[in-house]
């Protein structure tokens, strides 16, 4: 069986396995190919940076798009 | 007689036209990307949201980008502080790979009113940082002449409050700050027709930004192309040069009398 971590994203928990990277958790949860801004503990991870750097347990997480503004 | 061309300076960044649209509030976006084609605009304004699975069709980048000759200019709507207005701008410049950020920063959801203590803070660093700064204040020329000062690429003084449709109330504040300034002042917020925005340009505004006015019309992307003839009429209102305003009547025609007069 798969051991996990916990970490949150966008404010709620997400279950993740061990060892995902920030490119896992992207397709886990349907965002790869998509234009999104990564932030793990207030710090920007770039997309080239993205499946190197792997996730902890109570790692914040924040992705982000451009929506509609003025 | 050959006119000059006339480009609209931000930065190195030169542009055909001078009206700015923003993206929010449509009915879908189809709409908002129909608008935004007819509009002619070059600089579009977008917002920094959380990715939303359930949502996923809400991301604009892709579909924006995909217009030839936009460039974005992300906001930090949200931020109630400069430190917050920072934080969004270099993630806005990770997913724009645009150096213009529209500073945006109002603390009270009443009434929408941007900080000018914070957004100063943040315009300055930002500057400093190499952004093309475009800050949203007050109509108070103090302040436009400070953020000048510090290396803004524009001042974006309000016309009235956001959404309000109150038109350019500030008229008489907007036209010191165009007095003043080295740099474009575009009338963001507030306008509701594009007579308004004609208006705005024969002032001496460098731009406007539109928003509310094009994306809750009837017909969103006819009213985009009508403030695109408003405000390209209004520039060149204000190039041909207007007439002076005078307290009493000046005859336009001649006044001597022909008619049934004896000379």
């Amino acid at each position: 069986m798969l051991q996990m971590i916990t970490i949150e994203l966008n404010g709620t928990k997400q279950p993740l396995p061990i060892g995902s990277a920030v490119s896992d958790l992207l397709s886990i949860i349907g965002s790869d190919g998509k234009s999104v801004a990564v932030v793990v503990n207030e710090q920007i991870i770039r997309p080239d940076k993205r499946s190197a750097r792997l996730l902890q347990e109570g790692d914040h997480v924040e992705l982000l798009i451009f929506a509609g503004g003025g | 007689m050959t006119i000059p061309m006339d480009f609209l300076q931000l930065g190195s960044y030169t542009f055909s036209s001078r009206l700015i649209l923003g993206t929010g509030k449509f009915s879908n976006a189809t709409v908002m990307l129909e608008a935004v084609r007819a509009s002619g605009a070059q600089l579009v304004t977008v917002a920094l949201r959380r990715f939303n699975r359930e949502q996923a069709e809400d991301d604009l980048f892709g579909p924006l980008s995909a217009i030839e000759g936009i460039t974005l200019m992300p906001n930090t709507s949200g931020a109630s502080t400069a430190a917050e207005a920072i934080r969004a701008a270099h993630i806005a410049r990770e997913l724009s790979g645009s150096p213009f950020i529209k500073v945006e920063i109002h603390p009270n959801p009443q009434h929408l009113m941007p900080d000018p203590i914070e957004t100063y803070e943040a315009a300055r660093i930002l500057a400093k940082e190499g952004f093309l700064v475009m800050p949203y204040i007050t109509a108070d020329p103090v302040l436009a002449k400070r953020l000048e000062e510090v290396g803004c690429a524009s001042v974006m003084p309000l016309g009235s409050a956001i959404g309000s449709g109150q038109g350019v109330a500030t008229a008489a504040m907007i036209d010191i700050i165009i007095r003043e300034s080295g740099i474009p002042v575009i009338v963001d917020a507030g306008l509701r027709s594009p007579s308004e925005a004609a208006h705005a340009m024969e002032m001496g505004c460098g731009a406007v930004l539109v928003n509310s006015a094009v994306a809750v019309a009837g017909n969103p992307p006819e009213m985009a192309e009508a403030f695109a003839e408003a405000v390209a009429a209004g520039r060149k209102a204000f190039r041909a040069g207007l007439m002076q305003k005078s307290g009493s009547a000046i005859a336009t025609s001649p006044l001597t009398a022909f008619l049934g007069a004896n000379g």
